[in-house]
């Protein structure tokens, strides 16, 4: 009873946060979340993670961890890599992969890349004519680093930066358009502790420059010509906390996890006007019902997710490798349209 | 196309095209495919039979030439029924490069005139040593389809001490229909008298300069020491067609050239007046002058008249408001205006104008009163300027040219070229106007979505461009990659089914912004175009961005 209280307080708490979401939106007209740069980010990465909501910030398994919270590269035990892949309605395709390994008794480090396309975008111009296909491309890398200062707690940071490619300057031959933008290198601070054998909670602090009020803001020069205005990416500061609940519920292993995120959208280093931040919230529930195999669920803003994993171990030579095989089915509510082709892969060598 | 200066006036306005109309040519019988060799036109002239238009369009990259023909079908609506286009050499351009933001109100306007075997004609510019279309190199004639020639005028030795090339552009022609001479105002070089009498491809030109002093014509100079300041600049020429005298507007007042070649001063009024244009026409015969000159840095400008039957001199026009009270400010006070043609159908008479920088433009239509404000109010310049707000275009872009030709033996037509619309056709003289551009082929009931054009910057628009088989109620949405929504363009506005296309331009377009106003990052973008019979369809479109 106590487990299912405990569960229940989180949704609990999780629907407050999605309802003051829904509040600030009546009250206030705030600027899209949409319309800034961190989408890549925002759309996390991990199929196994992706199934229950995108949450993965306050747990320790979760890959790739140089992006979930680099924190959790101090509880690695062994090298560990995941591989992901998905294919989402409208041609977007994207991808996480990563890879980590202990270094030393306390610390870890990892990398990951994540990635996000359009496989098919018709250039048009103003007289309806078709140019051609366009395939562009936003990614970030990740380069984290742990320390595991207690048995309990594991300090991280990791560097981020952005590459993306608009694929669209060879079509416009009489301006220098460029295609290509990279980011300078955002900072990103985590702290895992993992309370006891139930509970765990994460604070991470994501895109922090060195720049004017620690903004990760750079200008974009979209024309070397100077025919096209230069523009300017913003990836907010983002300060995420998360919890997890692991238990059982008629003998079967079941965890809960949620993560509450704040955008703060203005360009200040710290502003407490709510005008100026914008709340979200992720929730998952993941239960092993046969072993080693689990079922998911979650809800990352107002998207849901199902999920499902299973793990298994092959031997090679004298060890046996794990591997850890996942799906997920992702339903974008707010455009209606259902994703049925997210596919991931990870494991550990020992 | 999409984010150069000269888009950027359009979004301004999309680059400054507040966009734009339901059901674009809900008549069109060339509904899709390539109707205009681009949406860029930039003049619009008569062709060789009654129905046909000429349109040169340059577009970002190429630059060509389309003859239409158009006609009515049976619910009295403009129809294209063919279309030809024909590249022409990117090394030459009607337009100067900068004819936007050009300070001299003779540099800002096509000239277009009928000159019978050379069919239509217009000002050529070549290529400067900076690759801008700022050199003057004669005029183009656009003949038949297949037959658009590029005339050359020699440059003579004497040009040489002329610093600024532009300074001899071509600004104006007359043709002289009983001598098959084409008079060409070219600045500070005077006159071009181009004979085609004995045949187009055989042409006698010759070159001659009105002296300040006398003024009288002398030939050109040939040397290459010439002091130009003994000279009037000619900016613009028109000929009486029931006198054929020819009228000339210079540097220092307007000549009337007589029938004998002797030239005297045709207004007292304007003696002193830099005067920049001069057309005549209508019935009763009437000429309109255009005076534009710089005092202390501000650019002055006037519109004046006189009826050729009247004794009395030219007279500043009258700008009245709608109850036709004459107003003590016009239009010049405003902005700086500059006439691009003036159009005579019975006694009205269709004034082309813009202002420097091309964000306002449209034509006043005036009539025997004055200019009439076409609204309530007239106190500003939009209540005399019919143009996109009027509904003579259905996206705010830059109206460069307007003509007249005759539609069928009843009919005469206008026409007005648009910097990124394609034309505009009216057939009952001004009262309602159909949008003629390229538009491609839709699937019905939102099978296909095209945001057109599908790259832009913030401020810029890019249409939505769908169909509706019946009426419908449309909702569209903005989402970004992650499929958050940052921006609700419409929501349940009625549209017409139509058998091209159901968008409404004035309405449905993205500027990259959000619903707070603020511009969305450099990313691509999803359009859902939702009906209220349960049909979806998706765009997409990609922004550059914009200033924060």
């Amino acid at each position: 009873m106590k487990r299912l209280h405990a569960i229940l307080s989180l949704a609990a708490l999780l629907l407050s946060l999605l309802a003051s979401t829904a509040f600030a939106g009546v009250v206030e007209k705030k600027a899209s979340l949409g319309g800034f740069d961190g989408f890549v980010e925002r759309m996390g990465a991990g199929t196994r993670e992706l199934g229950r909501g995108n949450t993965g910030s306050a747990d320790t398994a979760s890959m790739p961890a140089a992006y979930w919270n680099p924190a959790i590269l101090g509880f690695r035990g062994n090298f560990g890599y995941t591989l992901n892949g998905e294919k989402r309605d409208l041609d977007r395709a994207g991808g996480a992969l990563g890879v980590e390994s202990p270094v030393g008794k306390r610390m870890g480090v990892g990398f990951a890349m994540l990635y996000r396309g359009d496989l098919d975008f018709e250039v048009i111009d103003d007289d309806d004519q078709t140019l051609g296909t366009a395939k562009p491309f936003f990614s970030m890398m990740y380069l984290g680093f742990s320390y595991r200062a207690t048995r309990r707690d594991a300090f991280g940071l990791s560097l981020s930066m952005s590459y993306d490619n608009m694929d669209v300057a060879d079509y416009y031959d009489n301006i220098d358009l460029n295609d290509g933008y990279t980011s300078p290198v955002s900072l990103n601070l985590g702290w895992l502790r993992q309370w006891n054998e139930k509970w765990s909670t994460s604070v991470v602090i994501r895109n922090l420059s060195f720049s004017k009020n620690l903004s990760s803001r750079w200008t974009k020069t979209v024309s070397g010509d100077n025919s096209v205005s230069s523009t300017e990416g913003v990836r907010p500061k983002v300060l995420q906390i998360g919890a997890g609940y692991r238990s059982k519920v008629m003998g079967k292993p079941v965890y809960a996890w949620m993560e509450a995120l704040d955008y703060q959208l203005a360009d200040t280093l710290l502003v407490f006007d709510t005008h100026w931040h914008l709340w979200t919230a992720r929730m998952g529930f993941e239960c092993e019902i046969i072993p080693d195999g689990t079922v998911r669920v979650g809800m990352d803003d107002v998207n849901y997710m199902v999920g499902l994993g299973y793990k298994f171990k092959i031997p090679i030579g004298k060890k046996k490798y794990l591997f850890d095989a996942n799906y997920a089915l992702t339903y974008e509510s707010e455009a209606g349209l259902w994703n049925p082709l997210s596919f991931g892969l990870r494991g550990y060598i020992p | 196309m999409f984010f150069t200066e000269r888009h950027l006036a359009l979004g301004c306005s999309s680059l400054r095209r507040g966009l734009w109309a339901v059901a674009l040519g809900c008549g069109m019988a060339l509904a899709a495919g390539e109707t205009l060799f681009s949406n860029w036109a930039v003049a619009v002239a008569p062709g060789p039979n009654p129905g046909n238009l000429w349109v040169f369009s340059r577009g970002e990259v190429n630059q060509g030439v389309s003859l239409l023909q158009l006609g009515l079908d049976g619910s009295g609506k403009i129809k294209v029924e063919k279309s030809d286009v024909e590249p022409v050499d990117n090394e030459f351009s009607v337009v100067q490069a900068n004819i936007y933001a050009d300070k001299l109100a003779e540099r800002r306007r096509i000239a277009v005139e009928t000159a019978g075997d050379l069919g239509a004609v217009l000002p050529m510019f070549g290529l400067d040593e900076s690759d801008h279309f700022l050199e003057p190199r004669g005029f183009f004639s656009l003949k038949r389809v297949g037959a658009v020639d590029l005339s050359p005028l020699d440059v003579p030795a004497s040009a040489e001490s002329i610093e600024k090339p532009m300074d001899y552009a071509v600004s104006g022609f007359a043709y002289q229909a009983s001598k098959k001479i084409l008079r060409i105002a070219r600045g500070r070089l005077g006159v071009v008298e181009y004979d085609i009498s004995k045949g187009a491809g055989n042409p006698k030109i010759s070159n001659k300069v009105l002296e300040k002093k006398s003024h009288q014509w002398v030939k050109l100079p040939t040397s290459s020491n010439v002091d130009f300041s003994k000279y009037l600049d000619v900016w613009g020429l028109a000929e009486n067609p029931a006198t054929e005298e020819v009228w000339v507007a210079s540097a220092q007042g307007l000549w009337l050239e007589s029938a004998d070649g002797t030239v005297a001063s045709a207004s007292k009024v304007l003696e002193s007046k830099r005067v920049t244009g001069v057309w005549i026409g209508g019935e009763p015969l009437q000429a309109i002058v255009e005076t534009s000159a710089m005092n202390k840095g501000n650019l002055e400008g006037g519109l004046w008249r006189k009826y050729l039957d009247s004794k009395e001199d030219f007279q500043r026009v009258a700008f009245l408001d709608s109850a036709g009270t004459v107003q003590k400010k016009d239009i010049y006070d405003n902005s700086d205006f500059t006439v691009t043609n003036v159009v005579f159908v019975g006694n009205k008479a269709f004034v082309g104008v813009w202002v420097a920088g091309g964000s306002v433009s449209g034509y006043l239509l005036l009539d025997s009163k004055g200019v009439r404000a076409h609204g309530k109010g007239g106190a500003s310049s939009d209540a005399w300027l019919n143009g996109f707000e009027t509904g003579v275009t259905d996206r705010d872009a830059i109206i460069t040219s307007i003509t007249k030709f005759p539609l069928d033996a009843k009919t005469m037509a206008l026409a007005v070229a648009t910097d990124g619309n394609g034309i505009s056709v009216s057939a009952d003289t001004g009262k309602t106007w159909t949008p003629i551009l390229n538009r491609a082929k839709l699937g019905g009931n939102l099978g296909t979505i095209r945001m057109v054009p599908s790259v832009i910057t913030a401020g810029g628009q890019s249409l939505v461009s769908y169909k509706v088989g019946k009426d419908s109620k449309i909702t569209i949405e903005v989402f970004s990659y992650d499929m958050r929504r940052v921006r609700k363009i419409v929501s349940s506005a009625p549209r017409y089914g139509d058998a091209f296309r159901s968008t409404d331009p004035k309405e449905d377009f993205w500027d990259g912004m959000d619903d707070a106003g603020r511009p969305c990052t450099m990313g691509i973008y999803y359009v859902r175009v939702k009906d209220n019979h349960g049909h979806v369809g998706w765009g997409k479109v990609m922004s550059l961005g914009g200033g924060r």
